[in-house]
């Protein structure tokens, strides 16, 4: 048997300490280095919003995986996560700085432009996209652009973004900044507290999640419509964000921020979790697929159409299929490779690339197949400027990323000193 | 003291030592001191799984994950094999698949496959867990020398026990048992194989074989069947089903109604389904162009009735075969039928038909072929059918109404014969004539129409060539056919 | 710290800086062995027992009798007819599966979770998954018409039949998944069983007894070398039904959502069916424990904690189903195809708005009553509710499959779906069938996982 860990931290305090202090100029410096780039390269606003698009929604997925996670971890009483909870903290927290990097886009729709959004202007729908116009067949009707005016207008656009950032900025703050004040005062009240908030905070994070993922993504093509996108953008979200979190606790340990904290245990743990994810997200994507597929109605299909039958996207679809879900599945299947740091390490920035591949996935094909008869140039290798541009786009967002998150962690503590379940976390042993 | 079991057989044997704990820390402790002491055969025998003991006794991890990842493996080439063969092919003998066209999709289609693979996989995967790990474990074991000592019973309620094999080298029966107690033991027992109960009763033999033939009886009766004709009336299990409340088609109308309404029949005709109204059309024998499909003008096409079934021209043939009979009765020559209406019929080729010489020709030879049995070949009535059958009916052993000759007064006549009514007659039959719809084609048929109307006009009653002025006689042919084209 | 009384059975504080105590009252091992096996071991059953016995046999009978009379009369004396071809049968077989789903859930998920309260509940909890399978697998197997070539719709090659089934067919996963999951089930639940079997074996007392249990534990001896390959086998299995319980439950909603129907055609439909299986299953989980652990004196292994755990995750699973209402019925509008938003407005405000009320009041308005702590931890009062949850998951399963079928696209096929006396009578028949077996399994089986609590209760240098 084990001797048993006293339950407290005893190394020094665990914080990024002054790195983040040198970090931040120069993250913010390849941001907008990178960002301005990305719009030159791409050749202006149009072709640059959809990169753009895809990044934010990639990076946001992880902010809302990870505010997740703090609340199911107080949900549920979980002792074995307590370490880990800080670092998911942080980047929930980080959430309504990612309202800065949404300007532009909201900028863009409350401008009337349609670059991005085809709802903006009206239009879309009288031209008609593809074969999906749900209207044609039935006189009557208005087209589709009256019908859905008053949801898909900028104003209220504007308006749910406003509330979705506020919850989630006052959710985050909850339970970052309690859990920082149990850094000092200890006690059992405080986790009370946030075990008792956190059961109204998960079903409003439930609502905002369904029509936020309606109102980022979905809405890039106003004719197509799918229940379960919510699920979708959820389980892809609440996977990066265990991979986020896994590899931020491998970086810091490996650097040294933290030590003893966060033992193989809980890397074991995240492995697992991040496995039941994988099928999670697999099951949800092949059945929204299968279920289209099978009814076969062309206003629905043609959203899968343009993913599949083009020939470049195809070859990324088959990528994402095999790469997000054949391989990790075999790959995260054992118990030697979740208990491995070096495995997990990559395992995990290979999870996130292909959670990137998943957004820009999602988002980009309507860039060239956009409602209203834009016919648009292809998207990623007509030219290797809008290549650049992509790349470009990528680095800027993550190190403006990389910047709003050592600017939330600060010189804060990077793990729980005080919860009253440490002492299960720090002796938490998988069988 | 160990005790002895309480086996009263003579011939035992010392298997092992058994010592109780009364608490699983106990138990961990004694497992690592044991393992430090130098045993390997050893075991630890629980009520739950305790915590520590499997790195304490030195088990190794199983490889029971390999196994069923393997089988699972293997599940996914199964389950996508059943549906390919099963739904994918349809040529393998002795049984085929059956390719099944549903909506559209691809005979073998894999978005739709994968919830049966899945199934599959998970089947095997858990067979391969339940049955791996009790085959692993050596289960079912009922005979276990360790049942025997009667403290063992309450392994399964709350005591804990580490045996000692005697067949780990560093085994000595009184050494073992000192450190035993040494480590904490409660008791310790003796645990003894009985070595006479080794043998199967042999009534067991008996009894498999006479189980064996039983269970046989059944299919050997099932498949004896097999193959074979039973002249009994079948049982009806389920009369509703075998006697339903319905009406078939082309069968007689069920009894439907209630037998104290005293209505026995849905339909008074017997039929349970209605004839076609008139009008009504085959499916697939939408002519639009009535006058090359009947010889009837457009205006009249209204007339065409479906041509019926079977019962219809049964009927039509009655009436008309009734009609004659009472004419013959009157003494009267069967005239043409009375039509109701010759204006209906085409007066001239219809358009859909080009007369070209080769066209004559082929109507020569289908005439030939199809009508020359009783017309004769020149038209004159004098075919050889009709010759035998009017030497039948004349000796009164058949009836027969002779077949016409072409070149009567009234079958020429244009008016009272024009050249539709001619086709019609060819179409659907006329008198004693059946229809001949069926084996000649439209295109045949107006051919045969342009030739009878070429041998009327050259007015040729005999088939057999006139011995002089031969060229003279075909040029006049050729040129009177020339005219004909020409009139017609 | 709290203090705790070691003689209270009120295990439902919260305190963070402590595990609440699972097995309440003091007991040990053998405490636990004589708590679980108490039951069992009574020379006789007690009245209420016998007479809980009798009503549900009488159930069973009937619906025996009603199978019969389908059988020969046919199927048409069900309500099914056009256009609702789909009428009761598919609602109550769906309603059966949904149930059973909560048994796999508590055994196979929760373990996966590490929740150590499972360890009460779930050797009944899989029981009554057994039975909901058995009373769901029944009525898919009647209501093919001829029950007698069931086996057409397995691919065994007949000559006689020469075809083989479409693997196309979402109706044909069912019979793979629910196969599948009967025997994987199946297959869980005596596995866990044979050590508490083993329990049985050793303190029976009739010889009967002694045979049947000692062959049904396979001679098990609670070896550590056993236990390691049982204890990597129950991870395994749990780990595959984990996956499979929730791909029998989307495979059923499948059923409905692979179709064109308006209503039907929704991709949430896999998850939100799971969650409405769950939630259906663990109200019925609460129903039947509340009154067995009062009946067989089970209160310190069952505890209020334990209810108390399940009631949130029937919140939880319940807010899951009606968000998904909400999602769907945002979805109709925003989707702008007339004929969906048609079929939410009819659902809501049509010929079967009654059932659509109910549907709502008992699965989306009634569990909030879970959000008062009291609500939640007093056990009569649960099962009040519980009960509504499961009437509500029953309608709403109703609402789905007729008021789609009896407004779907062309106006002349709609009608008003009526249900006859056997569709009635068999549905009340099968919940006999349920208890019937559920009682006989509380007085011969175990009905708690007796090696797994004491696995879970603290040791000392834990």
């Amino acid at each position: 048997m084990h001797e048993t860990r006293p339950a407290k931290i005893t190394s020094p305090i665990v914080s990024l300490s002054d790195g983040y202090a040198r970090t931040i100029p120069v993250a913010l410096i390849v941001a907008a280095v990178g960002i301005v780039l990305s719009f030159i390269l791409l050749q202006g606003p149009e072709r640059f919003l959809y990169s753009y698009l895809a990044n934010f929604a990639f990076l946001l997925s992880i902010c809302l995986g990870c505010l997740f996670f703090v609340i199911i971890m107080h949900l549920t009483r979980a002792g074995w996560s307590v370490t880990l909870r800080r670092i998911a903290e942080l980047y929930a927290m980080c959430t309504p700085y990612m309202a800065i990097l949404f300007l532009p886009i909201l900028v863009t729709t409350l401008t009337g432009s349609s670059y991005l959004y085809p709802w903006v202007d009206g239009g879309w729908s009288i031209h008609g996209g593809g074969d999906a116009l749900a209207s044609a067949s039935v006189d009557q009707l208005p087209p589709l652009e009256q019908l859905k005016a008053s949801f898909l207008n900028p104003t209220f656009f504007a308006a749910r973004w406003v509330v979705y950032f506020t919850f989630w900025g006052v959710a985050a703050a909850f339970f970052l900044f309690t859990s920082l004040r149990q850094d000092k005062e200890g006690g059992i009240k405080l986790t009370h507290r946030m075990q008792a908030i956190s059961a109204p905070a998960l079903i409003a994070f439930a609502a905002s999640i369904v029509f936020a993922s309606f109102d980022l993504e979905m809405s890039l093509d106003p004719f197509w419509f799918s229940t379960m996108y919510p699920v979708y953008f959820f389980a892809g979200g609440v996977l990066s964000a265990l991979a986020t979190i896994t590899l931020t606790a491998l970086w810091l340990q490996r650097t040294g921020r933290v030590t003893d904290e966060i033992t193989i245990e809980h890397y074991h743990d995240m492995g697992k979790l991040m496995f039941g994810f994988i099928v999670f997200w697999g099951y949800i994507a092949f059945s929204q697929f299968l279920l289209i597929w099978y009814a076969n109605i062309p206003e629905e299909t043609f959203w899968y159409d343009i993913r599949i039958n083009k020939v470049g996207w195809k070859t990324l679809s088959y990528i994402l299929l095999i790469g997000h879900l054949f391989i990790p599945f075999l790959a995260m299947m054992g118990r030697t490779v979740r208990r491995s740091k070096t495995f997990l390490s990559v395992a995990t920035v290979y999870l996130l690339i292909m959670h990137w591949i998943d957004h820009f996935w999602l988002v980009m094909p309507h860039y060239a197949n956009a409602p209203g008869g834009h016919l648009r140039e292809g998207v990623v290798t007509t030219s290797f400027f809008y290549f650049l541009g992509d790349v470009a786009c990528t680095v800027g967002m993550i190190a403006a990323f990389i910047a709003i998150f050592c600017l939330v962690a600060r010189s804060r503590p990077l793990v729980p000193l005080q919860d009253p379940r440490l002492g299960e976390c720090l002796n938490h042993e998988v069988h | 003291m160990a005790e002895k079991s309480n086996n009263e057989s003579k011939e035992q044997e010392l298997v092992g030592l058994l010592a109780q704990f009364d608490d699983p820390e106990t138990l961990v402790h004694a497992c690592n001191e044991a393992r430090a002491a130098g045993y390997t055969k050893m075991d630890a025998y629980s009520p739950f799984p305790v915590h520590g003991i499997d790195p304490a006794i030195g088990i190794k991890r199983s490889i029971l994950p390999f196994i069923v990842l393997s089988v699972a493996l293997g599940a996914v080439v199964l389950g996508l094999g059943i549906q390919l063969y099963a739904n994918g092919q349809d040529t393998f003998w002795p049984f085929p698949g059956y390719k099944f066209l549903i909506s559209g999709k691809p005979i073998f289609s894999i978005p739709a496959n994968i919830p049966v693979t899945f199934e599959i996989i998970v089947l095997s995967s858990a067979f391969a867990t339940f049955f791996g790990m009790w085959i692993l474990n050596k289960l079912p074991r009922f005979s276990n020398p360790l049942h025997r000592v009667s403290r063992f019973k309450r392994v399964t309620n709350d005591k804990f026990f580490l045996m000692l094999e005697t067949a780990d080298e560093k085994f000595s029966r009184s050494v073992s048992e000192g450190q035993l107690n040494d480590w904490g033991a409660v008791a310790i027992d003796e645990v003894n194989q009985d070595l006479t109960d080794t043998e199967l009763p042999k009534w067991l033999a008996t009894v498999g074989i006479l189980g064996a033939i039983m269970l046989m009886l059944p299919p050997a009766a099932i498949f004896s069947q097999w193959g074979m004709t039973n002249r009994l009336p079948r049982l009806h299990v389920v009369p509703d089903m075998d006697w339903q409340h319905k009406s078939k088609t082309q069968t007689m109308a069920a009894n439907l109604s209630n037998e104290l309404d005293g209505v026995s029949l849905m339909y008074e005709d017997l039929r349970s389904a209605r004839r076609p109204v008139d009008g009504a059309i085959a499916f697939g024998s939408l002519d639009i162009d009535s006058e090359l499909s009947y010889g009837i003008k457009s205006d009249f096409a209204y007339t065409i009735t479906s041509g019926g079934n079977a019962l219809t021209r049964a009927e039509d043939t009655d009436k008309a075969d009734k009609k004659e009979e009472k004419e013959e009765k009157d003494g009267d020559a069967v005239a043409p039928a009375e039509e109701d209406n010759l204006e209906k019929y085409v007066t001239t080729l219809p358009e859909g038909f080009q007369l070209t010489e080769e066209i004559l020709d082929r109507g020569q030879q289908r005439f030939e072929i199809y009508c020359a049995a009783c017309h004769g070949y020149a038209g004159a009535g004098n075919g050889l059918v009709n010759q035998r059958a009017m030497s039948l009916a004349a000796t009164g052993a058949a009836t027969w109404t002779s077949a016409r000759s072409l070149h009567e007064a009234d079958v020429k006549d244009d008016a009272k014969n024009p050249v539709g009514r001619i086709y019609d007659t060819i179409t659907n039959g006329r008198g004693n004539m059946g229809p001949y719809k069926a084996q000649i084609p439209v295109q045949d048929r107006w051919a045969i129409v342009a030739y009878v109307k070429a041998l009327q006009e050259t007015g040729i009653q005999s088939d057999v060539p006139v011995a002089a002025d031969d060229d003279a006689e075909e040029n006049q042919e050729q040129n009177q056919e020339a005219d004909e084209k020409q009139e017609l | 710290m709290t203090t705790v009384d070691p003689q209270s059975l009120d295990n439902t504080y919260d305190d963070a800086s402590q595990r609440t105590p699972l097995v309440l009252g003091g007991l040990d091992y053998e405490g636990v062995t004589d708590t679980a096996c108490g039951f069992w071991e009574a020379d006789s059953a007690p009245k209420i027992w016998w007479i809980l016995l009798g009503l549900a046999i009488s159930l069973l009978m009937l619906l025996g009798g009603l199978i019969q009379h389908l059988l020969f009369a046919g199927v048409g004396v069900w309500g099914n007819n056009n256009p609702a071809y789909w009428g009761w049968p598919i609602v109550n077989f769906v309603f059966w599966v949904g149930i059973g789903h909560a048994g796999t859930l508590i055994s196979a998920i929760l373990f996966l979770f590490r929740q150590n309260w499972r360890t009460s509940i779930n050797r009944a909890a899989e029981a009554m998954t057994i039975f909901a399978v058995v009373c769901a697998g029944t009525f898919p197997g009647i209501h093919i018409g001829r029950v007698w070539v069931f086996y057409w719709l397995f691919p065994i090659p007949t000559e006689h039949l020469a075809m083989w089934p479409n693997f196309r067919s979402p109706l044909l996963w069912d019979v793979f998944a629910v196969s599948t999951y009967a025997t994987v089930s199946l297959l869980f639940w005596y596995m866990g069983m044979v050590p508490d079997i083993a329990t049985f074996r050793d303190r029976t007392k009739s010889k009967i007894g002694k045979i049947i249990y000692g062959l049904l534990s396979l001679g098990w001896t609670g070896s550590a070398r056993n236990w390691h390959r049982y204890e990597i086998a129950y991870t395994l299995l749990a780990a595959l039904a984990t996956p499979l319980v929730l791909s029998v439950h989307t495979i059923v909603s499948f059923d409905f959502a692979v179709s064109q129907v308006p209503g039907w055609h929704t991709t949430i439909f896999p998850p939100y069916f799971v969650a409405g299986a769950i939630f259906s299953g663990f109200a019925m989980v609460v129903t039947l424990l509340v009154p067995a652990r009062e009946l067989f004196g089970l209160q310190k292994l069952i505890t209020l904690r334990h209810l108390e755990n399940m009631n949130k995750i029937i919140m939880a699973t319940g807010l899951m189903v009606g968000t998904a209402y909400g999602i769907e019925f945002f979805i109709a509008w925003y989707s702008g195809v007339p004929w969906e938003a048609f079929a939410f407005w009819n659902r809501a405000f049509g010929n079967y708005w009654w059932a659509y009320w109910i549907m709502v009041s008992c699965n989306v308005m009634i569990p909030q009553l879970f959000w008062f702590k009291w609500c939640r931890t007093t056990p009569w009062f649960m099962v009040i509710v519980c009960i509504f949850v499961n009437i509500g998951m029953w309608f709403e399963r109703f609402v789905i499959t007729i008021t789609s079928l009896c407004r779907d696209f062309v106006p002349s096929s709609w009608a008003y779906f009526t249900p006859t006396w056997v569709d009635l009578g068999m549905l009340i028949g099968s919940f006999g069938l349920f208890f019937t077996l559920f009682l006989l399994f509380c007085r011969f089986m175990p009905v708690i996982a007796m090696a797994e609590v004491k696995g879970i209760m603290p040791r000392d240098d834990h």
